[in-house]
């Protein structure tokens, strides 16, 4: 079993200060390393975790949120991490799921493993709109990666260290998500899904993608893939 | 000689002289400004030349050939200039996080 304060729990934020602490405080209680990564929000995100034993890193610069994990991973790596989790601040995980995450990655001995809003167990309040748009995703990420899952863009993921080592996310932006499943190609890692439970709360929604940005992101992973 | 003309020829004068001022750096760059703007002042002057090549790779007028090449050119520069710019981004990226690294505020419990 690993010691839980080796897995350490990624949260990139922007603009999080009404929620990151509450967010913070619960994946800090069960036990896991946190490494906080302000993406230059503007608002007090900063003061809210003051005083908090976190890892907290702020970019200068807004990078966005690809750019922010991957600045998370590497600080990870660096204080020794074996196991890595991605969590969004927003509040939409669910701090339980992590446990089956670990426990799959573990008993399967896989290098991945990606959190799914849409496998028998999963629990979602997402509207259909969403899901459309991220069942349309999960095609266009499986005609650019050659892999198909069954959630396209979800928050939450949980590597071993090898994989967080060999994995460079270099789309700054939200197309990050692909470049996850083109890593896991590229790298010939072994994943899987876990079912998890996504609370989607006025807060969140109005914080998260829009779906006109599903266009943009669209425009990243096409780009991506004629440049790199 | 039409007003075009000599609009076309002042336009493609100045645009080689400004190339000029700014990258006389090699012999090769200057010999490339010099022939470019040449063969455009000539395209300008002798329009039946450029009629003749569209005609002979079949295309029906030589103003048409050239905004074809043209146009193909912008879309390569288009190209390499988001090429460029997505380096760019990826190296000032790898500044601002090794920056934002070093002032990081390790608040970790030290227990292990």
């Amino acid at each position: 079993m690993i010691n839980t304060s080796s897995i350490f729990a990624v949260i990139p934020c922007y603009n999080e200060a009404g929620v990151i602490r509450q967010t913070v405080e619960e994946v800090m209680a069960s036990g896991y390393s946190v490494i906080v990564v302000d993406d230059c929000s503007a608002d007090e995100t900063a003061k809210q975790v003051i005083g908090l034993p976190v890892f907290y890193i702020k970019h200068k610069i807004n990078l966005g949120q690809g750019a922010a994990l991957q600045t998370g991973i590497d600080a990870a790596l660096k204080k020794g991490a074996d196991v890595i989790v991605s969590f969004d601040a927003d509040g939409q995980h669910d701090i339980d799921d992590i446990a089956g995450m670990l426990k799959k990655l573990e008993t399967e001995k896989l290098d991945i493993v990606f959190g799914s809003r849409f496998l028998p167990g999963s629990k979602t309040n997402i509207s259909s709109m969403r899901k459309l748009l991220l069942k349309l995703g999960r095609l266009m990420n499986y005609f650019f990666t050659g892999i198909l899952l069954s959630d396209a863009h979800n928050g939450l993921r949980v590597m071993n260290r090898h994989a967080a080592s060999v994995i460079r996310l270099r789309e700054n932006r939200m197309a990050h998500a692909t470049e996850f499943l083109k890593e896991v190609k590229r790298n010939r890692l072994r994943y899987a899904e876990f079912p998890v439970h996504i609370r989607y709360t006025g807060y969140s929604i109005k914080k998260g993608q829009s779906p006109l940005n599903s266009v943009r992101i669209f425009f990243d992973i096409l780009l991506n893939k004629i440049f790199d | 000689m039409s007003i075009i003309q000599v609009a076309l020829t002042v336009a493609v004068i100045l645009i080689g002289i400004y190339m000029y001022r700014r990258l006389r750096s090699t012999l090769l760059d200057v010999i490339l400004i010099f022939l470019f703007m040449g063969a455009g002042v000539f395209l300008v002057l002798f329009p039946d030349f450029s009629h003749k090549i569209a005609h002979a790779v079949g295309v029906g007028r030589g103003a048409d050939l050239i905004f074809y090449l043209g146009f193909l050119f912008l879309f390569f520069l288009v190209l390499k200039l988001y090429a460029r710019l997505r380096r760019m981004e990826q190296t000032f990226t790898e500044i601002v996080r090794k920056k934002s690294m070093e002032e990081a505020e390790d608040r970790l419990p030290q227990d292990h």
